[in-house]
This record gives C-alpha cells, structure tokens and sequence, in this order.
C-alpha cells in the first residue's frame, strides 16, 4: 500500500477502505484455469515432437501417423464411422422431431420425454446392452430369431460386432442431439410464415419442403455435427463393440497406445488431429448456428401449426414405436432382464429369476465398494469445484468488473474443444511424472473431470448470470450494501436455482465419463464406469447390468431434482414489460 | 458552494470518451434533469454521480467532499445516495416491504422503527395493500411506485433517477411525472434526474441540463432552455423548430437564404461562421399578404393539414428551405398558392452555434 493511495483514502472522506477481492480473484482463477487447460495441452505439444527412448526432437511421431497402417486405418475408420452415425442420426431424428412438434401424433410429450432419457444413457452402457441383445452367438435376439424361425444355432441375424453394428449401436444415444436441436427449432418456426406460404397458394407438402424444412435446416447440420463429434470421441462404445469385431477407431487406438510398452510420443501425436478435427467441426457448427436471422425466430408469432396426420398416424406411430423400441425399450429391457436372470438368453420364468448379480456386485466383488465410493466421492467434489469455479467465472465475465475478464470466459469455454481421451494424454503427460506423482491417485482424476465439465457448468451460469439484470445488483449497492453483501443478499438467492441445475449436470456427466478416465485409473482408482468396462472383458455381463442400474438411478433422480427444483415461483417475471 | 459539484469530470472508455468535461452545479433541493438523445452521456454522468463509474479525470463534490475523483472513487454503498433504476430493479426474490426495508436493515435500525418507516412511505406511495405482494405479481406503474418508495425510505442526500418512466405506457408515464414532482415538493431531496424526454423534464425539473456528445450544451430553467435556446442543438432538441440560415448581418440580423432580411429580437449570432436563427412553428404568422415591413418572406404553400385546432402548413421559400408553421383553422390556403410568411421579431432567436 503506497502513500498516495492512503492519501487518497483520507481524501474519501475517511471511509473504510475497500479491500477489493476481484483482482486476486481474477489472478487465482487466471492460473486456475490456465493449468486445467492450457498444461494439459502443452505437454501433448511437447511430447508428439519428443523421442520416447532419448528424449531428443523429432518429427517420427507424426510421420508415423501416416506411415504406420494401423494409425491410419483406425483414423479413417473413425471418420466413416462418425459420419455414419452423424448421417443415421439425422435421418432419424428429423422425421421424429417432426412428428413430434408439428403434428397430431399421440402421446407427444411422453415421446419427448423418452428420448431425452436417452440422452442419459450413458452410451457404453447402451452398447453393452446391445452386446447382450445382438452377440452374434448369445444375442438375446438371435435366440429369439432362431427359435421363431427354426434355425440352427449357426444362424445369426444380427451381429453387434461390425462396423454397422457399431454405427448402429452408437446412432441410438446420439440421436437425440439431433432431435432435440431440430424440435426445439421447429417449436420457434412461426406460424405466420408457414401461412404465408399456404396463402400464396402453397400445398401442405410444399410448405413443409420450401418453408419450414429450408428454416430447420440449419439446426438439422448443427445436431448432425455434434452427433458426428459424439461419435468421433467416443471411447466406450467403440472399445466394446469394435476390438471383439477386430477393428480400432482412433481412441481404441490412442488407448492400445498406452498399453505395455507405451509409446507416448505416437499416442500424442496421434491426438493432435483429433482435436484439430473437432475444434472445426465446433467452429463449422457455430457459424451454422450463428446466422441469427437465419434459425433463431422470435417466438411471438403464436402457437405452431399442426399437422394432422390422417391416416398417416398408425404408420407414423409405429415408426416412432420402433425406433423408441431400439433406443430405449430393448436395450433397457435387455439389461433390467440381465440384471435379474441367471443367463441373459433364459426365458422370463420364476426359475430364471436371482438376485445373484445384486448380491456379487454389492457384496462379495471386492472392486465394487471401491469404486462406488470413488465415483460419488468425485462426483460430488467435481460439481462442487466446478460450480464454484463456473459462478465466480461467469461473474467476473458478465459483470466486466475487470479488464480482461474475457479471457477467463474462453478458458472456461475452451476445453470443450479437447476431447475426453486427448485430454486423458495430456493429463498423463502433465501429471504422470516424477515431480507430481499423480497418477494412481484420484486427483489426477478429479482434474480430469473438473476440465471436461468446466465448459458446461460455466455456460450454465453464464447463461443465468446475463439473465440477471446488472441493475438489480446496482440498486443493492445504492442502497447501502457492499459488493459482497450484494452478492450474497441479491445475487445468490437469485442464481440458487441454476446453481443447483449446474452442480447436477455435472454431477451426472462426471459418473458417466470413461474416455479419459480409461488412460487416467489404476487398480486403486476404479470408478464405476471402469469397472463395467472392464467386467466387460471378463464377461460379467450380469453384475454390468446391475453396475449400469445403480449408474442409471442415480443419474436419473440427480437429473429429475435439476428438472424440478422449485423455480423462484410467483418471484419470476419482473423485468418491466415492452 | 453548491451542494453536489461536477468539475471537468471526464470519463473514458479506452479511446472513446463518453463524458468530455462536464462541470455543473446543484443546490441543495434542487430537481435537475440531464436530458439528452440516447448515447449523449447522461446516464454516465449519472452512474458518476452514484459512483457505479470512476472518474477518468475531474472531481465529483457532495457538500465539498470529493467523492469521485481521477484516482478514488467512493463506492456507491457509502455515498448516502439512492436511485430509480431504468428496469426499476425490484428484487424479485423479495415481496414489497422486503424490497423497501432492506436499506433501512443494512443501516441497522431497529425492527419496529423500519417497519414504521416502510409503513409510512408505502401510504405516501399508496402501496401499502400490496406490501406482501411480490414484484412479478404488480403492475408496471405499482413496480415504479415501489422503486420509488425504496429509494425515498432511506432518506438519501441524493436522489438519482435513471429514465424512470421509460417503460411506462404513455397515460402512465404522464401520471407518475406529477407524481415524481408532488413527492419532490412534499421531500425536498436533492435529486438529479436522466430522461430523454423533454416533456417529462419540462413538467418535473426546476433546471434542465441538455447535453450532447458527452458536452452540456446548455443549462437553465425550463423557460430558458425554451424559450432562450443558445444553440442549434438544443432550439431543435426543445420543442421542435425551423432554422433559418444566412449571411451575418450584425450581431442579431442576417440576410437568410432566399433574400431577406432577419432581424432577431434576442440571442447573439456567432462572430464568425454561419449566422442561424430559430423561429418556433406556432410562432410565424402565415397570411395572404405581407403583414410587416421586416421579416417577411414569400413562399409557396407545399402541404396543409386541417388538425382541428388548427392548420398545419408547410410552405417552401425561395432560397430552398421548407418552413413548418402553425396556423389559426381560419387562415385556409390550397396547396401550390403562395403566401407571406412573417417572423415577428421578438420571436425570432439569433443562436451563436
């Protein structure tokens, strides 16, 4: 403290003095963020241009993505199996979106409803479900297809573990990104626009081809991009769907990578197209959405104009039946029966039906106890931090008290560019290492996840922060209370709700994370999503079902007290109107 | 000494200056409105004044205290001032009497004597059948009413008002700017008010300040800023006019586009540079014939419009210019005729910018 400023403090009147807390904020939460993001990356950098054996500079690495066959290989077939998941995504998605927005068809709001719940899923879980359904041998449905059929057990309908297969399992939890993308875009259509066309003579059809479908279009490519990233950075469904079926993806591959003996440098550099191509596909999919007047309508225009469907409806019916049926019924059906049955294929009798599964997964395997600590224990302690972390973030952001209090915002919005399993190498490369000895602990880990779900809960409060008019805070401060009693009178109560919605958002994408946590766990460190992995190759599919029950219970009833926190009821609604 | 003081406060914003050097005086019970067109300055001058903006350079002064100057700035939590919100700002976690108490409970008085105070300044504002209610469920002239008692309850030295009728609907608005000035004269606050609304800071400010481009343009009574406008700025800004431009003749006359003489019963041309003088729509004598020696210019009538009262008239004179008039009913000439416009003197203002 200099002489002039306590001069000046005199100066003031005598006033208390203000000690101003945002300036060490800004500098703490700065280096925070710098390390959870920007080290990570670095060291992946650092490393693709690094000799494993002796440490000196080279460009091996990255030739080797192009000359070693089974690195190519897997990119490509990764690609191929993105787009194909981006592609049968979208082909389906859009129909249901449709039917469910714009038209008649009963029980709307359920189906909504449904499909979001697959978005839940967390989609390892969803292919093994489909491992116990269409296995080329015990699949559930090839049983069943062999006995309606009268067929030898050679025969085999379905096999799981081909590349479409693969597709297939990953489109089914995929999809509703595109679904929810194009409904939500559909609901804000307005209607007037489509009556302009029907008054200038335009057939129901042809509204629907030159009006409503050239407006949803926009969000059609956006949903589709995010299912195609989805699919691209996927490590569990691939790992337990492609590697039986003999084939990698690129994350299978990262991950084999770091097998015995690791070849650090390859895996990588191996990573850095990977999260080039998804830094463009985000980019790609912001400037579709960013055409404003393009896709966002304002929403004054009444209510949307709904089709009827006619005789259409018993057809359209069943076709969004089955495709629930793929998405939830089936696979949900196949692990509630595994969870309980002695086999997965036995018939649905009293006989068949044991709590041996609940009893070793809870009871006698030893890894369980663990690991369900370990997951909530993280779980908890990373929606904590990151709610933390994203409030502070976004107020320092919205409220501009400091210059360059941007930064912080891309910082926090940053890692959403970096996929699960590029992040699991750079975090190995940072902390995997003589000097912090992370690895084998849980705050490698904890770091891992507090990276990954960083940007979701600082839009979150981002968003509810601008929704906060800055002049309801300026008034507390008129009145008389400091900057932190403001905060603390007029700004919490007003963000509690959001708050709680972001802790369990990040509560439920913690649980589920695999792709980094695959890299990052050790024998000590087992979560629940590694445990399902891993009694995925030894073939327990039973004490998995109960494994992904508890995982699905829990995600369910986090999920449902975010959706239903009373909202601050009669105290909405107060900005001024017009 | 004037009670609150501005001198040269200056605020910058990187390379944008917002606010270039603003000096002003209010005394102490004084309602002064800064009125100006949007992005004009004024609401940062306010928020300067609240201390929400640090002074880039010059001094803010309440009673000789400097409570914002180039290096400190006192926060507004400890200036003892209150404001009306352009949102209004209700918290709307708090019912009414919550909203209305909570300064009075961060000073710390005791329970029974808030809820006195609340009580009192809810039956001045009429709003005491609505204490429990929450701000969602008022109406948008009950929201202002209970921004209004808030930042009265407090006693506050300062009373500073941000567009506070802007979101009112327009019988409203005219309801709560008498009401703004009953409270006013029943509380004697000093109080600065920020509108861009002429006519609300005509009915409810005792001196009006127009400002533009970050500058006071001019600053006076209402019958000043009307009646005696110094610049182009503000005979436009106020009330509505035609500006008459020529060639400077003496410190009072020019001779106008269109070859005749203006002489103006009041005003100062400037010394140099364009000579322009304002003459008010209701003010010019439209006729047939000439109606005086001086001031008098012929033209052709280019739209009437019959408004009941009276007529409304464009008329284009020869050096170019359309000039707006206001004309008794009786005073009835078809569109394409000529006629004589007269500019009496005395209504004629010479404006040195």
């Amino acid at each position: 403290m200099t002489a002039t400023q306590a001069a000046n403090g005199i100066v003031g009147e005598g006033r208390r003095k203000r000690v101003d807390l945002s300036i060490p904020t800004f500098v703490l939460l700065g280096g925070l963020l710098t390390i959870l993001v920007v080290l990570p990356l670095f060291w992946i950098i650092f490393y693709s241009f690094r000799n494993d054996v002796d440490g000196s500079f080279t460009l091996q690495n990255f030739a080797s993505l192009v000359t070693d066959s089974t690195l190519l290989r897997a990119y490509l077939l990764a690609i191929g199996m993105a787009f194909g998941v981006g592609i049968l995504s979208c082909l389906v998605a859009t129909p249901m979106a449709w039917l469910v927005s714009r038209t008649d068809l009963p029980g709307r709001k359920l189906i909504r409803i449904l499909v979001t719940a697959s978005f839940v899923t967390p989609p390892f879980l969803g292919a093994i479900a489909y491992e116990i359904l269409a296995a080329p041998n015990s699949g559930v449905l090839n049983v069943l297809a062999r006995k309606l059929l009268r067929q030898d057990s050679s025969f085999v309908m379905f096999d799981i573990y081909t590349f479409s297969g693969l597709v297939f399992a990953i489109a089914c939890f995929t999809f509703p990104y595109v679904f929810t993308l194009v409904s939500n875009a559909l609901d804000r259509v307005p209607s007037d626009l489509e009556d302009a066309s029907a008054i200038l003579g335009g057939k129901a059809l042809t509204t629907v081809r030159k009006v409503t479908l050239p407006l949803v279009l926009p969000a059609m490519l956006a949903g589709t991009l995010i299912a195609i990233l989805q699919a691209l950075t996927m490590f569990g469904s691939p790992a337990i769907l492609a590697l039986p079926a003999g084939f990698h993806v690129i994350t299978t591959k990262i991950w084999s990578l770091f097998q015995f003996p690791p070849r650090l440098g390859v895996a990588a550099a191996a990573a850095i197209p990977l999260l080039v191509i998804t830094v463009m596909l985000l980019r790609t999919q912001k400037t579709i959405l960013g055409r404003k007047g393009y896709t966002v309508m304002g929403g004054k225009s009444g209510t949307p104009r709904i089709t009827e469907l006619g005789r259409w409806k018993w057809p359209s019916m069943a076709f969004v039946l089955f495709i629930l049926s793929l998405t939830i019924f089936l696979p949900y059906g196949a692990i509630l029966k595994t969870a309980f049955m002695q086999t997965p294929g036995a018939g649905l009798t009293w006989e068949n039906f044991t709590l041996r599964h609940w009893n070793f997964v809870l009871f006698e395997f030893s890894a369980t106890q663990l690991a369900l600590k370990n997951t909530l224990f993280l779980g908890i302690v990373t929606a904590t931090a990151v709610t933390a972390i994203a409030v502070v973030t976004a107020y320092l952001v919205t409220r501009r008290s400091i210059r360059g209090a941007g930064y912080l915002g891309i910082l926090a919005t940053a890692p959403v560019a970096v996929p699960g399993i590029v992040l699991g190498v750079g975090l190995f490369l940072s902390y995997a290492n003589p000097t912090f000895q992370l690895y084998g602990t849980l705050w490698i880990l904890l770091i891992a996840f507090m990276t990954i779900e960083l940007p979701a809960g600082y839009q979150q409060m981002s968003s509810s922060f601008a929704g906060i008019h800055p002049e309801l805070e300026d008034a507390g401060r008129i009145m008389g209370a400091s900057r932190l009693r403001t905060l603390w009178d007029i700004t919490a109560p007003l963000l509690r709700t959001s708050i709680i919605a972001a802790w369990c958002f990040v509560f439920v994408g913690t649980i589920r994370e695999l792709s980094a946590t695959i890299l990052l766990t050790t024998a000590n460190t087992k979560l629940v999503s590694v445990i399902i992995y891993d009694l995925n190759e030894s073939g327990d599919l039973g004490a998995i079902c109960v494994l992904g029950i508890i995982l699905l219970a829990v995600s369910f009833t986090v999920v449902c007290i975010a959706n239903n926190i009373p909202v601050l009821g009669r105290a909405r609604n107060v900005m001024p109107r017009g | 000494m004037s009670f609150l003081e501005l001198a040269a406060v200056e605020k910058k914003y990187g390379a944008l200056t917002v606010v270039k050097g603003v000096d002003l005086s209010v005394e102490r019970g004084q309602l002064v409105c800064l009125l100006g067109p949007s992005g004009c300055g004024k609401t940062t001058t306010l928020r300067l004044v609240a201390g929400f903006v640090d002074a880039s350079s010059g001094e803010v002064r309440v009673e000789g205290r400097v409570v914002s100057s180039a290096g400190t700035t006192v926060p507004p939590e400890g200036r003892n001032m209150s404001m009306i919100f352009q949102s209004y700002a209700l918290w709307p976690h708090m019912t009414v009497f919550q909203n209305v108490a909570y300064g009075l409970n961060l000073r710390k008085l005791p329970a029974d004597e808030v809820k006195r105070r609340v009580h009192e300044i809810l039956t001045v504002t009429q709003l005491l059948p609505l204490e429990h209610r929450y701000p969602g469920e008022l109406s948008g002239g009950q929201q202002q009413r209970v921004s209004l008692a808030r930042a009265l309850v407090v006693k506050p030295e300062i009373l500073l008002l941000d567009e506070p009728l802007s979101n009112l609907d327009a019988n409203l608005r005219e309801e709560m700017r008498f009401e703004i000035r009953r409270l006013h004269d029943e509380f004697k606050y000093t109080t600065v008010y920020v509108t861009h609304d002429q006519s609300e800071a005509m009915t409810t400010a005792d001196v009006i300040v127009v400002m533009n481009d970050g500058y006071i343009e001019q600053a006076g009574s209402p019958e000043d800023i009307y009646a005696r406008p110094e610049s182009e700025f503000v005979a436009r800004f106020i009330g509505g006019t035609n500006i008459l431009s020529g060639a400077r003749l003496s410190d009072t006359a020019l001779r106008c586009n269109g070859d005749f003489v203006l002489d103006c019963g009041s005003g100062k041309l400037a010394a140099d540079g364009k000579a322009i003088a304002s003459v008010r729509h209701h003010d010019i004598h439209v006729g047939e014939t000439r109606q005086a020696e001086v001031n008098c210019v012929q033209g052709t009538v280019a739209r009437q419009i019959y408004m009941g009262s009276h007529r409304d008239y464009l008329v284009t004179i020869p050096g170019g210019e359309t000039i707006r008039a206001i004309a008794p009913v009786e005073v009835k000439l078809p569109v394409g005729d000529s006629a004589w416009l007269h500019f009496p003197k005395e209504k004629c203002r010479a404006l040195s910018r």
